[in-house]
């Protein structure tokens, strides 16, 4: 299995754009997991987010925390999200991403600990902020797998450089001020010095941006700002839960993966 | 002031926030150094506020119980009827110092909305208010109330729709808004700083417990009672008696007789992650947050303020949980026995003090915090009479 920070690194190396989807885990769609993560790599997904639901997700806009409903209302638990690591992992490299709580619960060494063996291999948690961070980085570090942190355009460039020293993966750059799946465009200029400030902090680091990427036209936009990728959730999530086919879940990302910089 | 009460609290927030939480933090160490802020800030408690309240003497509260005599801290008197105009006051003229034009707010019961309304109102800020509907519902007064002082009411419909989700909607504003928005967060809870001061400037009660204890009775009270939701009132209660030998008890909403959570966070909930702090926290076997109950909208929470996560564990304080039905006949109790309107989040302080007098000598004091009046509960007491007549 692909190791995430092996896999983001070394297509940063060879300059080729990342493209990351984010999937939320739900007991009902298990069945059609595979052959939709099937359609994002063909599609040009470098590796995949699969979300944990939270019962209140204070980082999200309404799209994905109505996914997160959903899904514990269709009964998703800690074992379901382990078996459908087990099956993403073998198609994709695997980060999972959800609340601080979820994770606690379980055991801060056993819960990590079981996500790693079932096969993941990065962890992104939106509320651990950098100064809870350290217990967090620890065990990922003991359990073999990535902590992704998360940067913000509130921070001073001299933050994010603390960041990103601390991050491994890659470093999540938040593109706005606002929860997931804001429709409002990211402004490339207000992002670069934070870009610049990352890679100087960590030159091998690669850099995605999230929270509103959701077409071709604010991937290249994202690029622009010289990150090296995207995460790319409510929008996906919108088309799933619209009940899209694979096929055009898949060609619809293609053109958010294959966007020119 | 530390980030961590023992192994509790800390900042779990989205990155967002923490330069805004940073910015709070300093104009708040600021504001405490600067001799003007302290002289406004107290000149406005006492004449738009009214402080100080009184310590008044319960005597046939007393005489129901038939053992130690009651007094009640009387915060209810307060302008806008509850000691959330302490806390409201403080944090705005903090909004006004850091130059921000806007207030946001979530709100339970609808007390902290209205002293949020209020103080908009009076610093001209731009004010909203998240409420859960459920909680907009069974608290319609206030929801009138601060349409009236200015604010904007915004109904929040997911989750379980109470206190919860109007903070995460809240927290969800102040994300977005963060730049020209203060989220004046009515709790001793969330992340740091936000336990410390909101317990810094509810402390008043304490400190005016213990100075007028003193004048009243010539020594400390044996015990002092509060209702623990959020807990800012009962941090602001003990916070300034933590030293000394009072015996501190804080009493919890047990909800309905049977229900498997009610609110009683410290009484049945486990550590946990909640709203940016580790603290207890009501939750399932998977860690999801569990749907709490209480008759009273304010004490309806699945989590509790991380400083007294630390006060249960180290032993100083005790907490206990009353349930719905305790509630609202220690509403009665103060209603008939001394002609007193309680909110029904302090009844539950209240049943729990009579039972506590009952069992002590007359020759001790007991002094429990009526946090709030109770004309925003008639509708639920009088709703619960006809039910059970």
């Amino acid at each position: 299995m692909e190791q995430l920070a092996d896999v983001l690194s070394s297509r940063r190396a060879s300059g080729l754009p990342i493209s990351v989807p984010y999937v939320m885990v739900d007991r009902r769609r298990r069945a059609r997991l595979g052959a939709l993560l099937r359609a994002l790599r063909s599609s040009g997904a470098t590796a995949v987010e699969l979300g944990y639901p939270f019962s209140d997700p204070i980082a999200d806009g309404p799209v994905l925390e109505a996914a997160a409903d959903r899904a514990l209302e269709h009964g998703t638990d800690w074992a379901e999200l382990l078996r459908q690591i087990a099956l993403a992992a073998p198609v994709l490299p695997t980060a999972v991403m959800t609340y601080a709580n979820p994770v606690w619960r379980h055991g801060l060494e056993r819960g990590i600990a079981g996500l790693a063996r079932a096969g993941a291999t990065g962890l992104i948690v939106p509320d651990l902020s950098l100064e809870e961070a350290g217990p967090w980085a620890r065990e990922c570090r003991r359990a073999g797998i990535a902590l992704v942190l998360l940067a913000a355009p509130a921070a001073s460039p001299e933050r994010v450089a603390r960041i990103a020293r601390a991050s491994s993966g890659f470093l999540y750059l938040v593109s706005r001020y606002g929860t997931t799946g804001a429709a409002r465009p990211t402004a490339s200029e207000e992002l670069r010095p934070l870009v610049r400030a990352a890679r100087q902090a960590s030159p091998g680091l690669p850099v995605l941006l999230g929270f509103g990427v959701r077409d071709a036209e604010s991937a290249r936009r994202a690029r622009e700002s010289g990150a090296d990728g995207v995460v790319v959730g409510s929008a996906l999530e919108e088309r799933l839960a619209t009940g899209a086919s694979v096929e055009s879940v898949g060609r619809w990302f293609s053109q958010i993966a294959r966007a020119p910089a | 002031m530390g980030r961590r009460f023992g192994p509790y609290g800390g900042a779990y927030v989205p990155e967002t926030l923490v330069p805004a939480l940073a910015e709070l933090e300093a104009a708040w160490r600021a504001a405490r150094a600067d001799p003007a802020f302290r002289k406004e800030h107290a000149r406005l408690a006492r004449t738009l506020g009214g402080r100080p309240t009184p310590l008044h003497l319960a005597p046939r509260l007393s005489a129901r119980a038939g053992g130690a005599r009651i007094w009640l801290k009387r915060e209810d008197l307060l302008h806008t009827g509850a000691h959330k105009f302490n806390n409201a006051l403080g944090q705005g003229l903090l909004t006004v110092r850091m130059g921000k034009p806007r207030l946001i707010a979530e709100t339970g019961a609808g007390q902290h909305g209205v002293a949020t309304a209020m103080i908009g109102a009076a610093l001209g800020l731009r004010t909203e208010v998240y409420m859960g509907e459920v909680d907009m519902a069974r608290q319609r007064p206030n929801v009138e109330r601060m349409q009236l002082l200015g604010a904007k009411v915004v109904p929040v419909r997911s989750g379980s729709r109470t206190l919860k989700d109007a903070i995460n909607a809240a927290l969800r504003d102040w994300i977005a808004n963060v730049r020209t928005t203060h989220y004046l967060l009515g709790s001793a809870v969330g992340p740091h700083p936000f336990p410390s001061i909101v317990a810094d400037f509810q402390s008043v009660i304490g400190k005016e417990i213990r100075r007028d204890a003193l004048r009243a009775f010539g020594r400390l009270p044996e015990l002092v009672v509060a209702c623990v939701g959020g807990g800012s009132n009962a941090i602001g209660t003990f916070k300034p008696l933590v030293r000394s030998r009072v015996e501190l008890l804080g009493v919890e909403a047990g909800g309905p007789r049977g229900a498997p959570w009610g609110a009683a966070s410290l009484s049945r909930g486990r550590p946990g992650i909640l709203h940016g702090a580790f603290t207890y926290v009501l939750q399932d076997r998977e860690g999801q947050i569990a749907p709490t109950e209480s008759v009273s909208a304010g004490l309806d929470y699945a989590g509790v303020g991380p400083e007294h996560a630390w006060l249960r564990d180290s032993g100083r304080v005790r907490y206990v949980a009353v349930h719905d039905d305790g509630a609202l006949r220690a509403f009665r109790w103060l209603a008939e026995d001394e002609g007193i309107l309680p909110a029904l989040e302090p009844s539950h302080a209240i049943y729990a003090a009579v039972k506590e007098a009952s069992r002590r000598s007359p020759d001790q004091n007991i002094v429990v915090t009526l946090s709030g009046r109770g004309d925003k509960d008639l509708e639920v007491v009088l709703g619960a009479a006809r039910r059970r007549p």
